[in-house]
């Protein structure tokens, strides 16, 4: 009626102050739908990144833990409990209708050895002595050589540095057996004795120089043939799955390329690919790092090259930098010293003629890993395991934080944990027994790996270390895991035999399911509300009174799933702070134009409007602000969204790409974001004008009568 | 003060023994002293005086948007003094008709819906009946072809002449106005006097302000102030030349 014809034109009369809060209401109408698309489209995003990647819908955790479940949390906090019933377990929450799988985990993080280049080295040197060929026992011999002098170069430097008191025992003797290797002395003797010599090598020296292969790996240990199937996320790079029960670990193809990968080439890579993002080396800082690195790290290439490949890079560098430099360093150094017009070829050069000849993956499809744990009982474990593969998180192929998960078998994980309770204990027994493994014992090991013949050399070499060292093989390797007997091989050894069987050795799903875990993560089925499925497995918790705590999947993945919380919580403070700002000024204006309009309210009041109607009249004008104008936010921030959820916004950074679940981000605005949007904004109205409609109440109709002073 | 002058039984107005002090601060101005008056249906009354003699005031009191200090104001029938803000208002709104010196119509609307405006808060037509009592009062007024114009596309004259037809259009028992033409040249107000004074003949009671002389020579009645007192007994020559 006439207030809203009154109001709509008060709107179009007073165009400055209706662009004024008409501009501030569209802002804070866009902000809200903007911001909540974001908000609710990230935690979809990302829920699929972490649902369907690690975590589950639901984490199971032991009740009473000291510390919370935190799957992309910090390392260290590591008091998550252990879950001794999972068979159980998961077979009850299974049965529920809502449930689609539960998994059993452990998630933690371990000093990982692959085979290092000496030891590679070391083994084709065995194999070249075992075949008889006398040429290529040279050519590999003179390449252990040069890196055993390497090595003891290295050593030396190294000692300058740290206190002797310090180190411990084994290291003096690693450093004093090195000195030993690299004397004249040692090669001389070599064709006399090569297998003790050999394994003076690999049981001393390759130790010694394993430095170069270490990594951290942090990885889920799992029933991986659940975990691939359960977390449809998951797919195979390269290799092949882990066969069903068996023992094996698969590296996470982000890792893979960031930490095994050649660091040389990994830094040729990432400047490749800054480059192809439109950087210049010229203006890059880091490029520039890297660079350098890859100058100064020279060594990274030339250990690995023995005299044939030596001569082939030499040629090959020689050619391309029109020299005749002869020193393998100063023509590395050169060739590395790329620029944004030679980088290319450079690049190019290196995977045709360097990379064949080196070792591009510390660790290969089909290796043997020792993974060195720190088991829960403080001793530490070292176990070996067959590298299966590599595989992807699909989507989040370039994202750290999914990217930092590797997989490893239940069994092998357990060994690292080294937990168990006495009836555990005996039941492992049980069970080795039952599968044919029986605990090594040092002294038959010793007797079974110089078994043929070994016997004699020991004797023959009793005067030299080599043969003291061999007598003294797998000191460390713990019972329960596979000794450290699969890395440094000896032939024919019942040991190898005894790990093979291991590597093979195919578990039952009792036996994966009947052993500890320290989580179990729960998959929903498709369409099954979190909050139902979370109070449903309560419920059963609670029934079957199982010790176990059950955490949301944004709970278990610790900051990383509050950041959505986080995010919201900043949302809302500018939501907050833009409607403060908004409610003054628009607060402001309305007072304004109520004084400006006095002299027309006095008139309405004097020809019989009453105060209600005036007030009426304002809330009329506001409501057709706030509904025209919010109506114009929405639809901005409507079609912004929907522009954008249709072509998506490019995820231009790791963190980025773990958020929107892939690479790129397509926001969505939920069903009630748009009412919620109005209600704000029509509250926000209401409230501002309360002040300037109470003062418009009370304008007297003499406000009429009193003429233009 | 009295009496056998008007004949009718039931004045519109009744105004006895009233003051009217206005406080500043710590000095009180009275700007109404014991004034007492009766007005009857159909006079054509005017209150002259000078500036601040208190015309507007007695106006005001009269057109219930104002209270006096002592006395009793008595508008058709009902004792202003005793009313709530909304009676006062309901008041004002069925019994009395406003016409303002500087027109005050609503900016934002047009002419028609300005005249509209009081039936509106009335709520006692419906549009049809809107419509043909304004056009009525439109085409009374002689701004029919103007209806649809906004007040900022009006003369003054034309706006005050919307401004009459919306004092008029709820048919109020009187209507008032302090100095109607102040803001108008003089043909114009004399053209809007006229007005007026036909509408008066017609029925309506008008009581106006004005100093200017030559207004006050044509109304019915004079009631003159001076510094808060009416100091002239209407003069029975001026109003019978008319009525
Ligand atoms: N709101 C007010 N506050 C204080 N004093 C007032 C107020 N309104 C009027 N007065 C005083 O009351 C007296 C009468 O004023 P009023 O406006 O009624 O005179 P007037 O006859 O209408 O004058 P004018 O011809 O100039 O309009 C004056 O002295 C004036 O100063
Ligand atoms: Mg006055």
């Amino acid at each position: 009626m006439i207030l809203i014809h009154i109001a709509l034109r008060n709107l179009l009369t007073h165009k400055i102050k209706s662009a004024i809060v008409g501009g501030l209401l569209v802002f804070a109408a866009l902000l809200i739908i903007l911001g909540l698309s974001l908000i609710s489209s990230i935690d979809t995003s990302m829920s699929k990144s972490i649902v369907n990647s690690v975590a589950g819908h639901i984490q199971l955790q032991e009740k009473g833990a000291k510390d919370e479940l935190s799957i992309f949390g910090q390392m260290g906090s590591n008091e998550i409990g252990y879950i001794h019933n999972f068979a159980e377990i998961r077979k009850a929450i299974e049965a529920l209708p809502e449930v689609a799988a539960v998994v059993p985990m452990g998630i933690d993080s371990s000093i990982v050895f692959g085979g290092n280049v000496l030891d590679v080295k070391l083994e084709a040197l065995r194999n070249a002595v075992k075949a008889g060929d006398a040429k290529q026992v040279d050519i590999v011999r003179r390449h252990v050589r040069r890196m055993v002098a390497l090595l003891d170069e290295e050593l030396k430097n190294l000692k300058g540095f740290s206190d002797q008191e310090k180190m411990s025992d084994d290291m003096k003797q690693g450093v004093i057996d090195v000195t030993a290797a690299n004397q004249p002395v040692f090669w001389d003797s070599f064709d006399q004795d090569p297998f003790a010599h050999l394994e003076f090598l690999e049981n001393k020296i390759a130790k010694m120089a394993i430095g170069e292969d270490m990594l951290m790996l942090r990885y889920v240990g799992t029933d991986t043939e659940r975990f691939r199937k359960v977390f449809d996320r998951f797919e195979m790079v390269d290799g092949t799955p882990i066969p069903p029960g068996q023992r094996g670990f698969l590296i996470n193809k982000f890792t893979y390329e960031e930490q095994v990968k050649h660091k040389t080439a990994r830094r040729l890579d990432k400047i490749k690919d800054r480059l192809a993002e439109g950087a210049k080396i010229a203006t890059d800082d880091e490029i520039k790092q890297w660079i350098k690195l890859n100058r100064t790290q020279y060594k990274e290439i030339t250990f690995q090259l023995d005299d044939a490949a030596t001569a082939d890079v030499k040629a090959a560098l020689q050619d391309e930098l029109q020299t005749k430099e002869a020193d393998m360093a100063k023509l590395v150094d050169a060739f590395m010293d790329v620029n944004d017009g030679n980088f290319q070829k450079r690049y190019d050069l290196f995977y045709k003629v360097v990379a064949p000849r080196i070792r591009l993956y510390g660790i290969r499809v089909g290796d043997i890993m020792t993974i060195n744990g720190f088991s829960q009982s403080g001793y530490a474990t070292t176990v070996n395991v067959k590298m299966y593969g590599t595989f992807r998180f699909h989507g989040l192929d370039r994202s750290t934080m999914a990217g930092a998960f590797n997989v490893l078998d239940l069994m092998t994980y357990r060994d690292l944990l080294g937990y168990m309770t006495a009836d555990k204990k005996a039941e492992i027994a049980k069970l080795q027994a039952q599968s044919g493994i029986k605990e090594l014992k040092r002294d038959t090991a010793e007797a079974e790996l110089f078994g043929d013949g070994a016997g004699e050399q020991v004797e023959d070499a009793s005067d030299a270390t080599p043969a003291q060292a061999a007598a003294v093989t797998p000191t460390d390797a713990p019972a329960a895991a596979s000794p450290t007997a699969v890395a440094t091989a000896t032939p024919g050894g019942s040991a190898k035999l005894f790990a093979k069987e291991l590597e093979s050795h195919v578990y039952s799903q009792d036996e994966l399911d009947g052993g500890v875990v320290r989580s179990a993560a729960i998959m929903l089925k498709p369409d099954v509300d979190l909050k139902v499925g979370m109070a449903k497995v309560n419920a059963l918790i609670d029934e079957k009174k199982f010790a176990l705590k059950a955490l949301d999947w944004r709970a278990a993945s610790g900051l990383v799933g509050n950041f959505v919380g986080v995010i919201y919580a900043v949302l809302a403070f500018s939501i907050f702070v833009i409607f403060l700002v908004s409610l003054v000024i628009i607060n402001n204006s309305l007072v304004m134009s109520t004084l400006e309009r006095t002299r027309e309210i006095g008139t309405m009041r004097a020809i019989g409007a009453q105060r209600w109607e005036i007030l009426l009249m304002f809330m009329v004008e506001a409501f057709v602000m706030a509904i025209v104008f919010g109506a114009i936010g929405c639809a901005l921030g409507y079609s912004i969204v929907a522009y954008f959820g249709h072509f998506g916004l490019l995820a231009n950074n790791d963190f980025m790409i773990f958020l929107s679940g892939g690479p790129r981000f397509y926001p969505a605005l939920p069903g009630w974001g748009l009412p919620v949007a109005m209600i704000a904004v029509l509250i926000v109205t209401l409230i501002s004008t309360l002040y300037p409609a109470w003062l418009a109440m009370r304008i007297t109709p003499l406000a009429a009568m009193q003429d233009s002073e | 003060m009295h009496m056998a002058t008007t004949s009718a039984p039931q004045p519109i107005v009744h105004l006895s023994h009233v003051d009217k002090d206005y406080k500043l601060g710590a000095v009180t101005v009275s700007a109404l002293k014991q004034v007492s008056l009766e007005i009857a249906p159909g006079e054509f009354t005017v209150i002259a005086g000078p500036s601040g003699s208190g015309k507007t005031t007695l106006l005001n009191l009269i057109g219930c948007v104002d209270v006096a200090t002592r006395g009793e104001v008595v508008v058709a029938g009902q004792d202003t003094g005793k009313l709530s803000e909304g009676d006062l208002t309901r008041l004002r709104l069925n019994a009395l008709g406003f016409i303002f010196q500087s027109f005050n119509l609503v900016g934002v609307l047009d002419a028609f819906q300005n005249v509209e405006f009081p039936l509106l808060l009335q709520k006692k037509l419906n549009g049809a009946q809107r419509k043909e009592r304004v056009m009525d009062l439109l085409h009374k007024v002689g701004i029919a072809d103007y209806a649809h114009h906004r007040p900022g596309e009006l003369s003054g004259g034309q706006r005050q002449r919307v401004a009459i037809a919306r004092a008029l259009v709820t048919y109020p028992r009187i209507v008032l106005a302090d100095e109607p033409t102040a803001n108008l040249d003089s043909v114009t107000g004399t053209q809007i006097l006229d007005l007026m004074q036909e509408l008066n003949r017609e029925g309506t009671t008008f009581l106006f302000s004005t100093h200017d002389p030559h207004v006050v020579s044509r109304a019915g009645r004079v009631v003159r102030l001076v510094d808060g007192r009416i100091v002239t007994e209407p003069d029975e020559q001026s109003q019978s030349s008319h009525a």
